[in-house]
């Protein structure tokens, strides 16, 4: 407040005079708002936008009336011949706003006064968040327990034959000379079922296993994290993947979609700390660089960028159909209205995108004969008008609706041709 | 008996080891010829067609328009630090016709997924991508309604935005058609309109009936 105070003080001197009255009124958190409001479209403090970084400006300028003229007309600052104003003209090739009848001589001094007291905030320690509490595995703990306890059981048995022929011998019964385990039928049995059944669970298994990839996690060229932009940024899926709702594919983002924020966005540095699956830390700037890299941009250099000289990314596909079954991603998006969790999971909570789910047959059934079909106010089950009347004359109970199943969903046709 | 301990510790061993909870490849098929498509899918490499001596071109005919697709936008790109081309898109009239309720609801959508995500969904220029500084992004973006500039900007100039990008803002023309980009402008028009304490109507609405039966109409 004093520093404001004593800002507007040296500037409201002269010509801007009359204007005290209203200065004292304006206080330094209107500098932020009507900063945020009238210059932060093209102005950042620390960082060069569509205009200059302006930590520093009253510096540069060395003469805070000549600036305070600049921010209003910036044509008169240059006419009056100063050489910082005649160089700075030329600072980028798109002219600033004129704010002359925006901003009164108060609104500027706030301004100023709130970019003279800004400092930067001190970066955060790296010790902030410690890495993700690892999850302990209980089923190896219980497999090398169980191991323990059948080696144990397996000695006392051992030891159990010897002293019972120990005693046998003392009590000068007959011995009978013990079977060695190996050759002992009754081990030999036990051992044969177990390998039986282990073995056919573990073969019908990883049969049924056979082309599904569940939980298919690939290394991407980038890490993309689904849980910055989805998630924490409430980006919609649709921004990106459009292509769900128009055709057959969600497509994936060319390198102009992903450059339409990260033009701007250069740095990772307003999240939570990132990790990829296995645990490791991963640095968001430095992904954002390798974005950088494919579109050819230089962040130094933003205004020479050619987005048609941008080299595609070559992510790795993660949910793959076999060749001999037809799916389209619109009919289910655009007519079925169905979320795109539903088969991917919650992708807005991913990192690293898995496979969510199997992609069997058995599952694409089960859906297609649990899932209720949205016939309200959807022109697209328009002609399916016997069931509407059926519906609408309770013939076919509504709280069961019509599913999938019932519209031909299951028809081998559909999907299979 | 110790033997058979070495064992149980090394195959114990082996196990810790070889289990990773990520898993980084596909697993295995029953038939990869299936599985991999052998023809050419969307995303594949095409950029050795030609060598193959497949006649393949990406990019629609010159001069072609899809069905259903407005004229293209009459005005070229600006050169680099020239500002002509966006200074005489102020002259290009909105092609589309006025929405109608249902087209109001599809274009509020696209917006909202779009143009949302910074601009606001109340098209205050607060978005969650900016969240008055606390987001990512780093320039605050327009305030469709109260700023001065895009309060009253033509039309034509909105699609040259849009068409080309602005600023920092990007080009939006691979993300919405050109008849979506026009429809947006309506919406934003008519929503500035309504902050003014105007309406504007709806194509297949009398003017007056509008207040009620812009959300309930089906």
């Amino acid at each position: 407040m004093t520093t404001f105070r004593r800002i507007s003080r040296i500037l409201a001197a002269g010509i801007f005079f009359l204007s005290i009255s209203f200065a004292n009124k304006v206080t330094a958190q209107d500098g932020k708002a009507l900063f945020n409001a009238n210059c932060a479209s093209c102005h950042k403090m620390d960082k060069d936008l569509t205009g200059p970084a302006l930590m520093g400006v009253h510096d540069r300028w060395n003469n805070d009336k000549l600036l305070a003229l600049w921010i209003k007309n910036w044509n008169k600052a240059v006419a009056s011949g100063d050489a910082y104003a005649v160089k700075i003209k030329d600072w980028s090739p798109s002219s600033m706003t004129v704010f002359e009848g925006t901003l009164s001589d108060a609104q500027i001094d706030a301004i100023l006064g709130y970019i003279k007291a800004w400092k930067p905030e001190a970066k955060p320690t790296a010790a902030a968040a410690g890495a993700p509490a690892e999850e302990g595995d209980n089923t190896l703990l219980f497999g090398i327990l169980t191991l323990i306890l059948a080696v144990i059981s397996f000695t006392l048995l051992q030891v159990n034959a010897s002293l019972k022929k120990m005693a046998d011998e003392k009590a000068g019964e007959p011995v009978v000379e013990p079977v060695p385990f190996w050759r002992n039928k009754a081990y030999i049995a036990t051992l044969t079922v177990i390998l039986f059944c282990v073995g056919g669970y573990l073969t019908s298994k990883g049969a049924m296993a056979l082309g599904r990839s569940k939980d298919y996690t690939p290394t991407q060229p980038i890490f993309y994290s689904h849980k910055v932009h989805a998630g924490a940024n409430q980006v919609n899926c649709l921004y990106c993947h459009g292509g769900a709702e128009q055709g057959k594919h969600a497509n994936i983002p060319s390198v102009n979609v992903c450059m339409n924020c990260h033009k701007a966005i250069n740095e990772y540095v307003k999240g939570p700390k990132l990790y990829d699956e296995d645990g490791n830390e991963v640095d968001g700037t430095a992904e954002i660089q390798k974005l950088y890299k494919y579109a050819g941009f230089d962040p130094a250099n933003a205004a020479a960028w050619d987005p048609s000289k941008a080299k595609p990314i070559e992510w790795v596909k993660i949910h793959n159909l076999p060749d001999h079954v037809y799916f389209n991603h619109s009919q289910h998006v655009k007519a079925g209205k169905v979320a795109c969790q539903t088969c991917h999971g919650e992708i807005q909570k991913m990192d690293e995108v898995k496979q969510f789910s199997d992609l069997s047959m058995g599952w694409c059934i089960n859906c297609h004969r649990e899932t209720k079909v949205q016939f309200k106010d959807n022109g697209f089950y328009s002609i399916y008008e016997k069931y509407h009347n059926d519906l609408k004359s309770g013939k076919i109970d509504s709280t069961k609706g019509i599913t999938v199943e019932k519209i031909g969903g299951t028809e081998c046709q559909k999907c299979h041709y | 008996m110790k033997k058979l301990s070495i064992i149980a510790v090394l195959a114990a061993g082996a196990v810790i080891v070889s289990c990773s909870d990520v898993k980084r490849k596909p697993g295995s098929i029953y038939m990869p010829d299936m599985a991999y498509s052998r023809a050419y899918e969307t995303y594949a490499d095409h950029s050795n067609l030609k060598e193959q001596g497949i006649n393949y071109t990406n990019m629609p005919v010159a001069g072609t328009i899809a069905r259903g697709e407005e004229v293209p936008f009459p005005i070229a790109m600006d050169k680099p630090g020239d500002t002509v081309n966006y200074v005489a898109s102020k002259k290009v009239p909105n092609p589309v016709a006025a929405l109608t309720a249902a087209e109001y609801k599809e274009a509020e959508r696209q917006y909202l997924i779009n143009c949302g995500i910074c601009h606001g969904t109340k098209l205050d220029g607060n978005g969650p991508l900016w969240k008055d500084g606390e987001g990512p992004y780093p320039a605050a973006p327009k305030n469709l309604i109260n700023d001065p500039i895009v309060g009253n900007m033509p039309e034509g100039q909105m699609m040259y935005s849009l068409t080309y990008g602005k600023n920092t803002m990007g080009s939006y023309a691979s993300q919405l058609n050109r008849k979506q980009r026009w429809q947006i402008i309506h919406y934003i028009k008519m929503k500035q309109a309504e902050a003014k304490g105007g309406k504007l109507p709806l194509a297949d609405e009398a003017p007056a009936a509008m207040d009620s039966s812009a959300t309930a109409k089906k």
